[in-house]
């Protein structure tokens, strides 16, 4: 659906986007993650033929959109991270003006803004003024706005950013009921909790550059590995360190009383197999786990510059030791 | 382009059609016009009552005065109107909402001047009623109406497509409205200023300096610069205006503005070609205004 190669955007000596390359397949739903200044808004912007980048290259279904910015428009739905309603319009007359800017006019766009009000629930509040409606009712008004056109895909920039919890879980679950009516949507959130429960797939960018991406699963359990496994034991500790100390995959070692600390670069899998052969080994052992990761570790892991050179060294050795 | 088709024209006339501040201004305007003459005219006939004299000159007067009182209006409400049209659509964020469809940036910047005007001509059309009282008893022909209309249209053109132009460079509206003041207050009194100060400088001792970089006419003129008048809408109504009253062998003459000049194809085709001036102006204006407001320009 959407495929980014090396994109560069340069504001003055400012790298915003840094090389950034980014995949999204047909129908997925993309959580795009970053802390503040990463170049998430910026990214979107030049998805949705805002801002002109310096370089690279942005293919939807194929087509170079870059130099074809109608067809962006055409296959674009854009929800910024503001409601850009014009107060002393009606609902349907602010949808039927977006219609008209799309190209859609008369009775297909009332057809059209009627079905599409229903579904973002709406359907009853078609002549009240904008100004009149909450938040939670003006970012759904904006997220039918963008859906006027049957877009390929909806490009989301922090759409939840000041919602009440409620609205906002009522937001996500009509983000969730398109998605699964097959629209792909690129989703921009720093509620990564909101995103590791609604997405299929995650990419994190900092410092204009994609530090990580896959399927929220790939990234949760890449980030699990990098947490040590703790293990128990209740005798034969020297037998347990002999037998580590061996393991190829057993990074470093260290020993707290009974408790050792191991650094595994292993999966699941692997995990039971050496728990498997400590016990064969004739090691008691009384506890033998690792803290499960979750999106938000590995947000933290990445973005914090300090521990991302360790992280991604650590990739690289996990990559080199399999 | 239809300009009906314009999805931002339809909106800004939907809009401003219903505000209750279109009707107010309509009220106000046309109020005023409607006293003055009437007040005018009870003036005169009661003049010839008393003394059965009927001054014809009066109505001219009174129709100069309207034609004066909306143009004025118009080089001075339409900067106001048109400064905050692209610059209020990035205030409300509204602008990239736009820029994200199918419309292009010709549409919107046309949409939002065209709207601009068309309030205008509502303001003109709505007054005639007013400027007819001088046809009960003629002097007025339908040429020099036409003229006038031209007159206004380059004059509203132009004046608009300063304001959209400084709507579209800088962000906030405040500042777009300052600056297409600025700029109008420049064209208008600046041109004057600039002739007045080149014929005083002629006809001082070191007249020889102008005469030397071709502002100095000899025997005391502005030059060149009179021709600077040529951007200035002021300067062709007043030709309009003396045209029409019959003054133009005297001070109708642009020749004997600012001292004594030549004759010359400009002076004599003045009007036209000022107004084919201002339009062109206005075209460059509205071109420069929608390349501000293409994706990924730079706003102030």
């Amino acid at each position: 659906m959407l495929k980014i190669r090396n994109l560069r955007k340069i504001y003055g000596n400012y790298h915003a986007l840094d090389g950034l390359d980014m995949d999204i397949e047909d129908g997925s739903l993309y959580g795009f993650v970053g802390p503040n200044g990463a170049g998430k808004t910026t990214t979107i912007k030049i998805i949705s033929g805002l801002l002109l980048p310096d370089g690279g290259s942005v293919e939807i279904d194929g087509i170079d959109a870059l130099a074809q910015p109608h067809c962006l428009k055409e296959k674009i739905g854009y929800v910024p991270d503001y409601f850009g309603v014009y107060d002393n319009l009606k609902v349907w007359e602010y949808m039927e003006f977006f219609a008209a800017c799309y190209g859609i006019e008369g009775l297909k766009a009332r057809k059209r803004l009627r079905i599409l009000l229903e579904q973002v629930g709406l359907g009853d509040k078609l002549e009240f003024y904008v100004d009149g409606l909450s938040r939670g009712m003006k970012q759904r008004l904006c997220l039918a706005r963008a859906l006027l056109h049957e877009p390929a895909l909806l490009v989301m920039d922090e759409p939840a950013a000041g919602l009440d919890p409620r609205t906002r879980l009522e937001f996500r679950e009509t983000v969730r009921e398109l998605n699964e009516q097959g629209m792909t949507i690129l989703l921009s959130s720093h509620l990564l909790t909101d995103l590791t429960e609604l997405c299929t797939d995650v990419g994190i960018i900092d410092a204009g550059k994609m530090l990580l991406a896959g399927s929220v699963e790939e990234i949760i359990e890449k980030i699990h590995t990098s947490k040590p496994v703790i293990i128990t034991v209740h005798n034969n500790l020297q037998a347990a360190l002999g037998l580590l100390k061996e393991h190829p995959l057993v990074r470093s070692i260290s020993v707290k009383e009974q408790e050792i600390l191991v650094q595994f670069a292993g999966s699941g899998k692997q995990e039971s197999r050496l728990l498997t052969e400590l016990v064969q080994a004739g090691v008691e052992v009384r506890g033998f786990m690792r803290e499960p990761g979750s999106l938000e570790a590995v947000f933290m892991q990445l973005t914090n510059h300090e521990e991302e050179r360790v992280v991604l060294s650590y990739e690289a050795d996990f990559e080199s030791g399999l | 382009m239809k300009l009906i088709s314009n999805p931002v024209y339809r909106r800004e006339i939907r809009v401003s059609s219903r505000s209750f501040r279109l009707a107010l201004v309509l009220l106000t305007f046309n109020g005023i016009l409607a006293l003055v003459a009437l007040l005018n005219m009870y003036s005169m006939l009661s003049q010839v009552r008393a003394t059965a004299e009927i001054q014809y000159d009066s109505f001219l007067d009174l129709y100069m005065f309207v034609a004066v009182l909306e143009f004025v209006m118009l080089i001075f409400i339409m900067p106001a109107i048109t400064a905050g049209s692209i610059s209020g659509e990035r205030e409300r964020q509204t602008l990239d909402l736009m820029l994200s469809t199918r419309l292009t940036p010709t549409q919107i910047v046309l949409g939002k001047l065209m709207s601009s005007l068309s309030t205008m001509v509502l303001l003109i059309v709505s007054s005639f009623p007013i400027l007819a009282l001088v046809f009960v008893y003629g002097g007025v022909t339908m040429r020099d109406m036409g003229l006038l209309l031209i007159c206004y249209g380059a004059a509203a053109l132009f004046s608009g497509s300063l304001g959209v132009f400084c709507s579209a460079l800088f962000r906030k509206s405040t500042l777009s409205t300052v600056v297409a003041y600025g700029v109008m207050g420049m064209i208008v009194i600046g041109t004057y200023g600039i002739n007045q100060l080149a014929l005083l400088f002629s006809r001082m001792p070191g007249e020889a300096y102008l005469v030397t970089t071709g502002a100095g006419g000899g025997g005391g003129s502005s030059g060149g610069f009179l021709y600077l008048l040529l951007l200035n809408p002021t300067a062709t109504f007043v030709m309009t205006m003396l045209r029409l009253a019959g003054r133009e062998a005297s001070r109708g003459k642009v020749t004997q503005w600012f001292g004594t000049h030549e004759e010359g194809f400009l002076s004599q085709n003045w009007v036209s070609c000022s107004v084919v001036l201002q339009i062109v102006m206005a075209v460059a204006l509205i071109w420069m205004a929608v390349r501000a407001v293409r994706p990924g320009k730079k706003v102030r």
